[in-house]
């Protein structure tokens, strides 16, 4: 891993806060639409990808603070370390050169899924009683129904939900990356890794 | 700031007037004595002696607990539906066989329900009676770096207007024929033709804004002053410390529970 510091330049943090209303914007959009997707980490992964895993931790972990501070979503704030585990792995793919093949960024999307799904439920079954107040919390009963504690349970709906969303989310990003021009790529930290 | 994302309610109550890290120190004391503290009624104790009154104070205590309901509820019906009635193995406390509710899941309901209403309502509390440029200034007098507090700053500027750019590329979709109604299916073909344009617009203002910045001496390293001045009464220091000793009391407490049971 390169030194954190060298990744913070005056685009990369003018970068962040576009990500984090990317992330805030596209959620609201899913939403609307009723798709059983979240995407509400889009801005996250972006910037893990063009301006390393630590700027993008710092969006992930900036993103749900502001959604609690701000009031638009309380609920996310106890998950702000979960958001920066996305953004610090997306980063950590990049540099590690999964963002070349369509495959091995539905892979990354995959388990950066996985890990966040690990991280939140415990979150998730301690704060909010394991359960979502979502569609999902279908998985949540079945579990429960057939004898397994809150934290499995919790960690079932995670796994449900949680791979395939990122997935698509690391997906979109890769279709993105690729359709912006090299001349505005270059001007950030991590351009490098993927093209 | 003309338009800004957040809750904020305008007000010259003394909550308002408090200085932004002294809510943020009770929004900490409140989080941690709702999620520490042991025992099913602890949390409701705390929503009704601490979190009310100081929303009583503020003079947002309908919209608190208007809002407070709104975000809570779905939790709440969830974790009483699934935790109480499908408890494996649980005491039946109403009803009888398959249907019916368990003392062991209630209870679990009624605690969880406690720490997602605590959760809910301190940081809406804390959204209804601060400003957040008022927050921003307050960190950055006490030294946090000022590339921290653009980033939170810019944000709350920028979503509102990304919300704007999104409804006018939904409309603009639609008026392309883009269906944004009926099944799964339809619906998630909308979705690459709303969201790629929404990013891709999104990023080409990034080059421009960092040119902006760095042409109003963003890096220069010298002191800056602020527009706002954040005042704090005499007090309010000592009330600060008083949370954070509290809520590390809390900790404390807690884990002395956990060590004697």
């Amino acid at each position: 891993m390169q030194t954190p510091r060298k990744d913070f330049t005056t685009v990369t943090l003018v970068l962040i806060p576009v990500a984090i209303a990317i992330n805030i914007a596209v959620g609201q959009l899913i939403y609307t639409l009723k798709i059983p997707l979240y995407l509400d980490s889009i801005g996250t992964v972006l910037v893990g990808v063009l301006a390393g895993p630590w700027a993008g931790a710092l969006t992930g972990l900036l993103s749900n603070l502001i959604w609690g501070l701000s009031g638009l979503n309380p609920t996310y704030a106890p998950f702000a370390a979960a958001a920066a585990a996305i953004g610090l792995l997306a980063g950590l793919f990049a540099e590690s050169g999964w963002l070349r093949a369509w495959w091995k960024v539905v892979l990354a999307g995959l388990i950066t899924g996985l890990v966040a799904a690990v991280i939140s439920a415990p979150i998730a079954a301690y704060v909010f009683g394991g359960v979502t107040g979502a569609g999902t919390d279908v998985v949540v009963a079945i579990f429960r129904s057939f004898g397994f504690g809150v934290l499995p349970s919790s960690f079932a709906q995670g796994v449900s939900s949680d791979p395939l969303d990122k997935a698509v989310s690391f997906f979109i990003v890769w279709m993105i990356v690729r359709a912006l021009p090299m001349r505005f790529l270059a001007r950030f930290p991590r351009a490098g890794s993927v093209k | 700031m003309t338009e800004a994302l957040g809750l904020y309610v305008p007000g010259e109550s003394r909550v308002h007037q408090l200085h932004p890290l002294t809510k943020l120190t009770f929004v900490g004391f409140i989080l941690l004595g709702g999620l520490a503290l042991p025992g099913i009624w602890t949390t409701y104790a705390l929503l009704f002696l601490v979190v009310a009154p100081l929303a009583w104070l503020g003079r947002v205590l309908r919209e608190l607990v208007a809002a407070t309901w709104r975000v809570a509820l779905p939790f709440a019906i969830s974790v009483f539906l699934i935790q109480g009635f499908l408890w494996p193995n649980g005491t039946p406390f109403l009803g009888s066989g398959v249907i019916s509710l368990k003392r062991e899941g209630l209870v679990f309901a009624v605690t969880s329900t406690g720490r997602i209403l605590t959760v809910v309502s301190s940081f809406l509390w804390f959204a209804f009676t601060t400003r957040p440029d008022a927050l921003m200034a307050a960190l950055a007098q006490r030294g946090v770096p000022a590339s921290l507090t653009y980033i939170l700053l810019a944000t709350l500027q920028i979503v509102p207007r990304f919300r704007a750019r999104a409804a006018a590329i939904i409309d603009a979709q639609r008026a392309r024929g883009l269906e944004t109604g009926g099944s799964l299916l339809r619906r998630a073909q909308g979705v690459l033709p709303l969201v790629v344009p929404l990013i891709l617009s999104s990023l080409i203002d990034v080059e421009e804004r960092a040119l902006a910045i760095e042409a109003r001496a963003f890096n220069h390293p010298g002191l800056k002053t602020s527009l706002i001045e954040i005042e704090q009464a005499a007090w309010e220091p000592a009330a600060r410390w008083a949370a954070i000793l509290g809520a590390i009391g809390f900790l404390l407490l807690r884990l002395w529970f956990s060590l004697n049971r």
